[in-house]
Formats: structure tokens, sequence, C-alpha cells
């Protein structure tokens, strides 16, 4: 009986307030094999702005799911009307590769599940609302009436927002949506290295039929320096990839360059990185390695780069004689494995043909722009995410602010345009002042 | 059992503004049982209260899956017809009503200074809201959101309402409403300046709603019509839209909808203009949401193309931009149309035209996309089951047989509510 008395004793605020030692530790980020060769899955909802109505339906029966009535202010997804310009958006967790939300929670109630799902476990969740300040867009809601947090969980994989919505705002996807220009720059890339290294083998470097003729700018610039004589002819020759530099930017970085295909074939194989040291991480070491280049040439009176460059090596390694190149070769395997540090290392930090372009980017007639007007409600900042050479801004867009892109360093792969669900990035003349969601006044 | 019961929170709010009180009280099963909601229950809630009584009421599908149940309905002896008039309210504010724990409210007596209700969690506060007299509606609600408890919706009265205009209409938020009948005006004689609805509550409603709802959504979005949205497409339909389409023609355009609606009949443009009374060389860009199709039509006719600086104005200032047109003389510059918006506000003068009788008792701002006995009866449909008036005269598909439905799928049931409903509605129209 006395024991029983002990345990009806009431329990105190103290009982229930929250210590250190109750924090619970940060599970150790498991890895598994497949998740080098997997790339994760990120399902998320698409917010289609100019099809919304702000009809509020995606409320409604969000909140049915929550809470078990209509009660649209405890739904996990928010219509955010702007009434004086007539635009809605919507608030929604976006499941983000690198949710801020999960960091931000004291007690790890939130975690993201192996399906790509960011979810609240509600056992452990304290309502403490520091998930929805840590969140760029705001997508974990407090409910004004129960305090709970409501955030979206994709109803486990089949969104009943995106079945409902009258006006189709909404579409609901597993990360594995067809793009347009994706499809079209492995076509090019493909086409490209086909050509390239199979069927026009080592064109890349040098080549010439009749009065056409086309050569690598970068061993043009060593060339002149090895042999101290500029040949018209060969100057000529290196304008083509200027000239397309200058109209449409680094689009042979991104578009054509085999060393490159190579490199985005690696990346698909490899989806964590490791970093490298912010020491190595200069943008400028590149222009180094081109001045160091042309240079060595000048002094050895040969094309010093031109023995080990990846992309010439490759250009000219099909066929039976590149049996007899295999330790040329090896520089391919080694400078693709930079790959595992960050996306296209090479291309961004040591490129010496990159430098050239990159320098001649200088006088490009277009731009990228990405207009955070459209986008700043959500903050997707799936743009930043998925730029191979990291130029995007993130933390600019999360305040809202259109990021400068640095098209000396954009290699125009065009990822940004075509992942971006709010039509936010756009190609402009440089001349151009107008950004997407900003109004000309 | 109470079919009802999921439909409504069973509350009804009563405020005594003389004596600054607010009481919550259980609505009356019977009452509700023989009139279902809406226009009809306002009509038989009023009969208890003095002549001078504005009641709010919901529908029982306000809320609810039904499509476009956004309806919320004020009922009142309207100063401009002298007769009892019914004004469709929506946008969100029949749901936000719902969800902020009461189905009808009630307001009687005068308030000894100006005030605004705050309804919310089924509670009613009276707060004193003398810092919003005379100011602009978007300034108004610029206010409102700075020193007021949070809410969803508001309905509130303009700088003409303070006035004692005639022609003041109530506005939803800054997007102005359809009412065309005086409740701004009795409003404003009350000392009441608006109400906020805080909508943080919700219903259950019933579970297989979702899915009627959607069934109900395929069979109009096969109609020819439901392909031809927003303002213009409902302007087309009736008498002189064409017309007045031509002059609203706007830099960008977008499709609005009320709550949970499939088709929506309301556009926000945006559009740029020089304010006359500026000296500023630049344009400024300005936004309005179209939804008063039959106030659109009578400014068109005098405003021509500047019918949306026009309309604009009688939106900052509360008023009914169809009774404003019939005081306008045609052919004007803007910045004379804008002074005489101004006379307007100042010197209140007489109503000329009259509406005819079916206007009249839905407030003169429902479309008429129907004529006769039809049209009545379809409005008076949407005015007692919460749900708005412009889906139902356009989609003839939306029966009452399918919204009842919604409340009850038992057969016996059903034949109960469809007697209720048909002697609500002609309870509603016999007057005419």
């Amino acid at each position: 009986m006395k024991e029983q008395e002990t345990t009806e004793k009431p329990m105190t605020e103290q009982d229930f307030s929250l210590n250190l030692e109750d924090l619970r530790p940060r599970p150790a980020e498991k890895r598994h094999l497949s998740d080098y060769f997997m790339p994760p899955r990120h399902s998320f909802i698409i917010f289609h702005p100019d099809r919304c109505t702000g009809c509020g339906t995606c409320e409604m029966i969000c909140s049915t799911r929550n809470v078990e009535k209509v009660a649209p202010v405890s739904a996990s997804v928010k219509v955010v009307r702007d009434e004086k310009e007539g635009k809605n958006f919507s608030i929604l967790c976006q499941h983000c590769r690198k949710p801020l939300c999960l960091p931000a929670c004291p007690t790890r109630a939130i975690e993201k599940g192996e399906d790509g799902i960011v979810r609240i476990d509600k056992l452990f969740c304290t309502e403490c609302g520091l998930c929805t300040m840590a969140c760029p867009a705001a997508a974990p809601i407090k409910d004004p009436g129960s305090q709970e947090i409501h955030k979206c969980d994709l109803c486990e994989g089949d969104p009943l927002c995106v079945k409902h919505c009258p006006e189709n705002a909404l579409t609901f996807t597993r990360g594995k949506t067809f793009r347009w220009i994706k499809g079209l720059r492995w076509t090019s890339q493909l086409i490209s290295f086909l050509l390239l290294v199979m069927v026009f083998i080592g064109t890349f470097c040098y080549f010439r039929t009749g009065s056409v003729s086309f050569a690598c700018p970068t061993g043009t610039l060593q060339n002149i320096a090895s042999s101290g004589t500029i040949v018209l002819v060969g100057v000529s020759s290196a304008l083509a990839l200027l000239i397309l530099t200058v109209l449409a930017g680094r689009l042979f970085c991104g578009w054509v360059c085999p060393f490159g295909f190579v490199l985005d074939l690696v990346d698909k194989i490899t989806p964590k990185k490791l970093g490298w040291p912010s020491f190595l991480k200069s943008r400028m070491t590149k222009y180094g390695v081109l001045a160091g280049a042309v240079g060595g040439s000048y002094a050895l009176g040969f094309q010093v780069f031109c023995t080990v460059c990846p992309i010439g090596t490759l250009c000219r390694a099909y066929g039976v004689q590149s049996f007899f190149k295999s330790a040329e070769l090896a520089i391919i395997p080694a400078l693709a494995s930079l790959e595992i540090g960050e996306r296209r290392s090479w291309c961004r930090y040591f490129c010496p043909v990159g430098a050239v372009l990159g320098l001649t980017a200088l006088l490009r007639l277009i731009k990228i722009v990405i207009g955070a007007k459209r986008c700043k409600k959500f903050s997707c900042i799936q743009c930043a995410e998925v730029c191979p050479v990291e130029i995007i801004d993130a933390d600019k867009l999360r305040e809202g602010l259109s990021p400068k892109i640095p098209m000396t360093e954009c290699i125009m792969c065009m990822r940004c345009i075509d992942r971006c669900p709010y039509d936010a990035a756009k190609i402009r003349f440089r001349w151009q002042k107008a950004v997407p969601g900003e109004v000309k006044t | 059992m109470n079919p009802f019961q999921p439909f409504y929170n069973m509350k009804m709010g009563v405020v005594d503004l003389s004596a600054s009180s607010a009481e919550v009280i259980p609505l009356d099963q019977e009452q509700v049982s023989r009139y279902l909601g809406g226009a009809a229950m306002n009509s038989a809630i009023l009969e208890g209260y003095q002549t001078d009584a504005l009641v709010f009421g919901t529908g029982p599908l306000t809320g609810s899956f039904a499509p476009a149940s956004s309806l919320m309905i004020a009922s009142f002896a309207s100063p401009i017809f002298k007769r009892l008039c019914h004004i469709p309210l929506m946008l969100r504010t029949g749901p936000d009503m719902k969800f902020s724990g009461v189905d009808y409210l009630v307001v009687k007596g005068t308030a000894p200074e100006q005030s605004i209700l705050h309804v919310n969690h089924g509670k009613i506060r009276i707060l004193p809201a003398g810092n919003l007299q005379h100011l602009p509606v978007p300034e108004a609600m610029r206010e409102l959101k700075k020193t007021f408890p949070a809410f969803q919706s508001v309905i509130i009265t303009g700088p003409a309402a303070d006035r004692g205009v005639s022609y003041a209409s109530v506005s939803i938020g800054i997007n102005g409403s359809l009412d065309k009948a005086g409740l701004a005006t009795r409003m404003a004689a009350k000392n009441l300046k608006g109400i906020m609805l805080g909508g943080t509550d919700g219903l259950p409603f019933n579970r297989d709603n979702p899915a009627q709802g959607k069934e109900l959504e395929k069979i109009i979005s096969k109609e020819k019509n439901f392909k031809h949205r927003g303002f213009y497409s409902v302007l087309k339909m009736l008498e002189g839209g064409k017309d007045a389409g031509q002059f609203l023609k706007a830099e960008r355009k977008k499709d609005m909808a009320c709550y949970h609606c499939p088709s929506p009949c309301m556009t926000h443009v945006r559009y740029s203009w020089r304010d006359p009374g500026k000296k500023e060389v630049k344009k400024s860009e300005e936004g309005l949401l179209l939804l008063d199709h039959t106030g659109c039509i009578a400014l068109a006719k005098k405003a021509g193309k500047n019918i949306l600086p026009v309309l604009r104005a009688c939106l900052r200032n509360g008023l009914d931009p169809a009774a404003v047109a019939e005081m306008l003389p045609q052919g004007q510059t803007l910045p004379d149309y804008l002074n005489a918006i101004d006379k307007i506000v100042s010197d209140n003068p007489p109503r000329m035209t009259d509406p005819s009788e079916a206007q009249r008792l839905f407030g003169g701002g429902v479309p008429p996309i129907l004529t006769g006995d039809l049209l009545e009866k379809r409005v008076a449909l949407a005015m007692v089951l919460g749900v708005c008036p412009v889906i139902l005269l356009r989609f003839p598909q939306i029966t009452d047989a399918a919204l009842l439905s919604f409340i009850s799928a038992r057969e016996d049931v059903l034949k109960t509510l469809q007697d209720g409903l048909s002697s609500a509605i002609s309870s509603l129209i016999s007057p005419l």
C-alpha cells in the first residue's frame, strides 16, 4: 500500500522540464554501400503559383488527415494570399536534401527517412517551434489552437493535396521526372563524346580540312609560347570555340567537353562527396595552371600541358595505338577521381581550357539570372543544390535576394533552369536588367 | 440524431453593442431542422430581435467539401430597398466564421464608440476601433493587422460608411463585396466598424465528403462552361458584359477562387496608372480583385477606359461601384471622376434607379446569369445551404439533391432534408 502511495505522487513541473541530458544524441550518419551508387531519393511536391487560385482545398484536405476535421490552420500546407499583388504562395515542406530543421530540433524529433521524407516524431516533439524558425520556407507550421507542429510527410508517398487540388497546382515528384534540358544535354554530351573520341579521333586538339581549321585555344596559346611565332591560321582556328563562348558562355564545358561527360558519369556513381580543404578551393588556381602551361611551353619549347591534358588524351585514346599509351591514359582516372571531393573539381579549380573560356566569357552576350522574388517564399534552393560548380549563393536566395551568377565560372549546363519549379531561373542578354518576378518600374 | 451536428458548431453569438456585451448561446435545433440554415435561418432568427438587428449566418454546407462552400449571408432591413435583404459574402468569410466557433452572429443595439468584433474559439470580443475611423480600406486593413488580434478574414466598412453615405458597401479585406443594399450603412449606424474572424478551429463534417466533392467536381468539369473561367467569362454572360470587358484589359491577370471553388469567377488584375492628384511622373502599379460583375458593367458604361482607377477609388472608400456609376457623368477625365467620387462621399446624394424585386432580396450583387424563377430558386438554394450562388447559376448539374447528399446519404434523412429545403426556399422567395 505504501508503495502505491508513493507512485501516485503528482508530477511536478520539473518532472516535465527538458534538461541537457535529456536531449537525444544525433544518430551517426548511416552510409550504405548503395549510397555511393544510387543517388538519394528526393520526393517532394512542386507548387505551380501560376495555376493556384487560392481556393484552399489543399489546406482543407490536409487538415482532415492531421486533425480529422476541416481546420485550415491545422494543415501542413499553408496558402499565403497576397491580396494586393494577386499572388498565391504555398508554404510546403520541400524535404530538402540537407534539411535545416533537422539539426535545429533539440530533441531530434525530426528525421529524414531512407525514402527521402522528412518526418516529425510526435512522441519526441516538445512543440518548441525551433524547426519553424530554422526552415527557410517556414514549412513546419505551428497550430495556433493546439500549438502542435504540423509538417508535411507527403501522406507517406501519396499526397492528398495533390489529388484534390482542382487546378493541378500541386504535382508530386519522386525526383525522377524527365526534364527536357537534361535529356538534351546528356544527348549532346554523348554525341560529342562519340564524335570526338571515336570518330574524329584527335581532332579536338587540331583539325584542318581545306581552308577550314579548328584548334584548342589553350593548345594554340602554348604553341605560340613554345614556337615564339604567331601563325594567323592557328589563331583563327582557335577562334571557333572562343566565338561560341562569347555567344553562349562556357557552353562547351557543359554540353560538349568529352572529359566533362566522363566527370558527369563518375559523379553519378559517387553521389556522396567528401569535400576539399578550403585552401585547395581557389577558383583562381586554373588561371595559375594556364599561366604555368604557357610559361612552361615558352621555357621548354614544347606544349607542356598538352602532354597531360585529359581532354586531348581522351580524344586521342581510341584505337590500336592507345594500348601503347596506357601511362598517358592513367591521367583520366586520376583526374576523374577528384570527383569524390566535389562535383566537377577539375573544371572548377584546375582546367586551363576552362580558364581560357572563362576569360573569354567576360565578353559573353548572355547570362543566367535567378529571380529570388519569384521563389523567395519557397526558398527551395534546388538551383543551388544542382549546380555542379556551386556558384549559386543559396544564402542570398534564402534572404530573398537574387544571387549574381559569375558567368566566367558558369558552365552553362542549365541544370538550374531545368530544375527550378517556379520558372525563376532564366537566360537573359547581359544588358537586360529585368529579373524574373521583379516588376519593371 | 441530428444530421447537422458535424456541419454546425450549434452555437450562435449574440452581441448587444449598447450594453457592450456578447454571449454565445446554443442554436435552436428545431429551428435548424426547419430552416436548414443560411438566409432562411437568418430570417427566422431576425424575427426574435429588433428590426435594426443584423444577422450574419452560414449554411450547413459552408466550409465543407461541397463545391464553393464559401458563403456567409448577412440579413438585415435594407435602408436602401426598405425591406429585408440577404447579402452574399464570399471569399473565405463563411468558413472562417464557422471555424471561429459560431454559426450565426446577431448584432443588436448601437455601440457608444466605434467598435470592431473579434470572433474566435467560440468567443466574441468587442474592441474599440476609433483609430480606424475615416481611414481608407487598405490603410484600415494595415492598421488592423498591426494593432489587433490575428484573424483570417475581416468584413470592414470604409470612410463612406463612416460618413453615413447610403451607397456605402462593406469590404471583405481590401477586395470589396456584393453588398448593394446598405449593409455598410447599417453597420456604421451601429458604430460597428467590422467583424474579424479568427478561424482557428475546425469542424469534422462527413468522412465521405472529400470523395463526394471530387465526384461532383468531375461532373461539372465535363460541362463546356467549366473551361470558361475567371471574371471575364462570367461578365460575357451578362447584358453589357462584353462591352465592359473591353475596358478591363490590364497588364496582368490571374483568376482567383473563393474557398474550395473549382471554377473561379474572380480575376485579379494589375495595371499601371498615374495618380492625377500627385505630381509624380512615374506610373504606379496597382492590383485589384474583380469580383463584382454587375458593379463593373455599370461602372464601365460611365468611366470607360478609366474603369480600373475609378473602381479602385470606390473600393478604397468602401462604395458600391454600381451606385457610384449612377452618379458619375459620362465621358469625363480621370481627375473629374475621382473628384466626383470624393464629392459622393462628402455629399451623400440620393439613389436614382430602382432594382428588380429579386435583386432587392439578394442585395443586388448576384450576377443575373439566369432569369426569372430559375434565378430566384438557384440563388435561394445557394443562400440556404451556404454555397456560392454564382457557381450554382453557372452549373445546373449541381442539383439540390447532390448538395444535400453531403449532409447525409440516408434516404429517409435526405427526404426530410429535401422537404425542409423546399419550404426554406419557398419561405425565402415567397414575399417576391
